[in-house]
């Protein structure tokens, strides 16, 4: 048995089994189905024809009682099985049936868990189910991954006088990229490895326009069901432990991708995990290039849990550039027709509270009273209808790297500009912990590689005269900006000398500040 | 029984409520329209004006409501006549670059007739050195190709460079105006396809094996519009920018379909022509 596989380029096929006595499937399910019971039309295929013959859905058989034994004696045999805990439905409808009635007693996802596993699947789940089984998790719970957005551009066609191996990205070109998914596929599987097998499935989320690709990595370099089983001829290396998870998602209408960091489901190093990530973003503008047409994928310092944001930030409606109090001009239900001769109501005006307007005739307004009004207009005129905390549309971490000067006063001046060389070499020499260090030069790098023009750069060295620490600035919360929205509503935070960057116009999710603004992001970064 | 008629009459005073609220919403908007037509009017603002002598109160207020509803007729009046209009905004970050002035472009585009969300392109001006323009902000779709056309038509300037490069923002204008009349005009066609097919409402029953089931926008572009029939065929048409089809194929269960290809597509031709035949194929 053992003789028979070979190690080859091909990858894992949809139908391989893996043994449900190992724990790999086991934690793919208990995570993959809080309502386990409702995942078994999942497990069976959601094209699958119930009723028809088994081949119809070989991927995903259940383990049914045989046919063969007679029909008359079936009343008998109903106690042949009987030390089975879990005796074999006779048909798919049987068991639909059995899963039905599971469901409707409200049974413990343990136990279902259990059934699928040691009853109806014992002889294995197969790669389509666990999945489907991944799928049906992040169908309901869509904030469970991180995904990071890249930004797909063109490259410049290669010349054929120059040797440069380095291409650039044209600016210049009018190209989208065109995304095939059966021939992107095909190309990126030639891009990796041949001794990572995978196995690929394509998914459309229901709540979201975009494609996802699930590649789910084992490190193996056999392509047969015995790759899969949990413990190999030693017996003690566990396959399946070292198995990866990483998601792509292709956005309709859009040159962008989105990745997620990818995850294991045992415990393994994250450098493996970064490095096994890197291959597959490295291969993936290669599998979207066509001959002629070469494209490069481009962080765009977007990383967010929500994909309802990730959409509108990096998506194919009009919010790309135009975040933040902008998302006026974005709003498509405010129209504005040339041919309505109506004088437009400006936002935040009297007419549009109707309900407060009873009072404009009553006492004059006290102080605190005016104060919340002027600090509301001041949101609406920052934020427009953008940020507001049922939208749905919240990002979670903010961070920005602030490189300004602190404002120096007349007082503390002097003082600072004594300190100031002191400081300035403390900074760089001060043993800070390691790992925070490195974020902010991560983000700093970031914003080095955004700038595009070289004006900016001259403003760089002009602007270190002042004390100028390494400060981060990170805000985290469910909806960071409709917080930040409704700081400023509540007055803490002065409306009108906000920065811009505070209220997520830039649509970015990390950045570099300088002179008040986000660098490389002096407008839409184009 | 006393409850049930209260509840009743709940019911009752609650329709009356809601019709009541409905008819004061109606007679607001009618009171607007009337006050926006009679303001409009010209015996009404010269008498506006003649009597602005006066500094009671409502006539200031009454002055005040005709500048900006002249203001505003003579915006609509330049957004119907020009797909491309431009007006001024100003950047609320108070670390703007050049004080937050930001010129702004409206892009009109229409639809069955109709002036849907115009486009808008913002740009400032972040050089020290030179009056050069960059894009701001912009609320274009990610199918027209922005960043492409500003490279080509407004280059950032090069300090190093003895004679900079030269901006031009009409050519700019107008490129990215056409860019985005293709789009709108190739969104356009695949909409009538799917009109004049009846796919945009879901009927059941009448579908042959040859009627056309399924009508898609395959790419970024709007490009490419995916077929689908009712036997399982699958379709594939490339238009290029002006909406001349270049490709076109169709695969059945047992490979490419020459027979259907050839009926609807021969030689080169408009979009409109193939949609046609495609529309004629399908309901025959």
């Amino acid at each position: 048995m053992a003789a028979s596989i070979v190690a080859s380029k091909c990858n894992q096929g949809t139908s391989n089994r893996c043994p449900s006595n190992g724990d790999g499937p086991a934690r793919f399910l208990s995570r993959g189905c809080p309502e386990a019971f409702q995942v078994f039309p999942k497990l069976i295929g959601t094209k699958a024809h119930y009723g028809e013959d088994e081949s119809a859905f070989p991927n995903s058989t259940p383990f049914l009682r045989a046919r063969t034994s007679e029909e008359e004696e079936e009343e008998e045999d109903d106690d042949e099985d009987s030390e089975d805990i879990y005796p074999p439905a006779r048909t798919i409808e049987d068991l639909r049936q059995l899963y039905e009635d599971m469901r409707q007693q409200k049974g413990s996802k343990r136990d279902v868990v259990s059934r699928i596993l040691e009853g109806d699947w014992r002889h294995g789940l197969t790669l389509y189910q666990l999945a489907m089984a991944d799928f049906a998790y992040l169908d309901e719970h869509p904030t469970s991954q991180k995904w990071n957005a890249y930004q797909i551009l063109p490259l410049q066609k290669p010349s054929h006088t120059e040797d440069e191996q380095l291409l650039k990205v044209d600016k210049e070109s009018l190209q989208a990229p065109r995304f095939h998914p059966s021939t992107f596929l095909q190309n990126l599987q030639d891009q990796v490895l041949p001794d990572v097998k995978a196995h690929y499935h394509f998914h459309r989320l229901q709540e979201f326009p975009l494609l996802l690709l699930r590649i789910f990595v084992i490190d193996s370099p056999y392509n047969s069901a015995l790759a899969l089983s949990s413990l190999d001829q030693s017996g003690t290396v566990t396959n399946f432990d070292a198995s990866r998870t990483i998601y792509l998602a292709f956005p309709d209408g859009s040159p962008s991708l989105y990745t997620t960091k990818s995850q294991g489901t045992g415990s393994a190093g994250t450098g493996e995990s970064k490095s096994l990530q890197n291959l597959i973003i490295d291969g993936v503008p290669k599998a979207l290039s066509r001959p002629m047409e070469r494209y490069t994928v481009k962080s765009t310092s977007i990383t967010t849990r929500n994909l309802a944001a990730l959409l509108d930030m990096k998506g194919p409606g009009r919010g790309n550039a135009a975040g933040g109090g902008w998302s006026i001009y974005a709003d498509e239900k405010n129209k504005q027709s040339p041919l309505d001769a109506i004088l437009p109501t400006p936002p935040g005006s009297r007419e549009q509270s109707a309900s407060t307007s009873s009072r404009k005739r009553g006492a004059p307004l006290t102080q605190s009273q005016r104060d919340r009004k002027r600090a509301r207009a001041a949101a609406q005129s920052r934020f427009g209808d953008s940020a507001s905390i049922s939208d749905g549309k919240g990002i979670e971490r903010f961070e920005v790297v602030l490189q300004d000067p602190f404002p120096a006063t007349s007082r503390n001046r002097t003082a600072l500009e004594a300190n100031q060389e002191e400081v300035s070499e403390d900074g760089e020499a001060q043993s800070r912990p390691n790992h925070r260090r490195s974020k902010v030069e991560s983000v700093l790098q970031q914003a080095v590689q955004d700038i595009d023009d070289v004006d900016d750069v001259n403003e760089v060295d002009t602007s270190f005269s002042h004390w100028t620490p390494m400060l981060k600035v990170t805000f985290s919360g469910p909806h960071v900006f409709a917080g930040i929205r409704q700081l400023v509503e509540a007055g803490i935070i002065d409306g009108k000398r906000m920065p811009g960057w505070m209220t997520g116009e830039e649509t970015v999710t990390k950045g570099a500040v300088q002179r008040g603004r986000i660098r490389g992001q002096k407008g839409s970064g184009l | 029984m006393a409850s049930e008629t209260n509840e009743a009459e709940v019911d009752v005073l609650g329709d009356e409520i809601a019709d009541l609220e409905e008819q004061i919403a109606a007679t607001k908007k009618q009171l607007k329209i009337q006050a926006s037509t009679i303001i409009a009017s010209i015996p009404s603002q010269s008498l506006v004006k003649e009597s602005s002598r006066s500094r009671s109160k409502t006539n200031k207020k009454l002055l005040k409501g005709l500048q900006g509803q002249e203001a505003h007729q003579q915006q609509c009046l330049y957004r119907i006549c020009n797909p491309v209009t431009a007006f001024k905004v100003h950047d609320p970050d108070p670390n703007a670059v050049d004080r937050g002035h930001v010129l702004g472009l409206r892009f009109e585009v229409m639809s069955r007739s109709q002036f849907l969300k115009p486009y808008y392109v913002m740009l400032n001006r972040p050089y020290s050195k030179s009056s050069a323009l960059r894009i701001h902000r912009h609320t274009l779709p990610s199918a027209i190709p922005l960043a492409g056309l500003a490279a080509r038509h407004l280059p950032p300037p090069k300090p190093e460079d003895e004679n900079p490069p030269s901006q031009d923002l009409d050519q700019f204008v107008r490129t990215l105006r056409r860019e985005i009349m293709r789009y709108h005009n190739r969104l356009g066609i695949s909409a009538d396809l799917r009109r004049a097919l009846g796919l945009h409402q879901i009927t059941e029953g009448d579908t042959g094996p040859t009627s056309i089931v399924e009508v898609g926008i395959a790419d970024i572009e709007a490009k490419q519009i995916k077929l689908t029939w009712a036997d399982e065929r699958n379709g594939r048409l490339v238009m290029d920018d002006d909406g001349k089809v270049t490709k076109f194929s169709i695969f059945g269960v047992d490979g490419r379909d020459w027979e259907t290809t050839k009926s609807l597509f021969d030689r080169p031709q408009r979009i409109e022509e193939v949609v046609e035949k495609l529309r004629q194929s399908s309901t025959s």
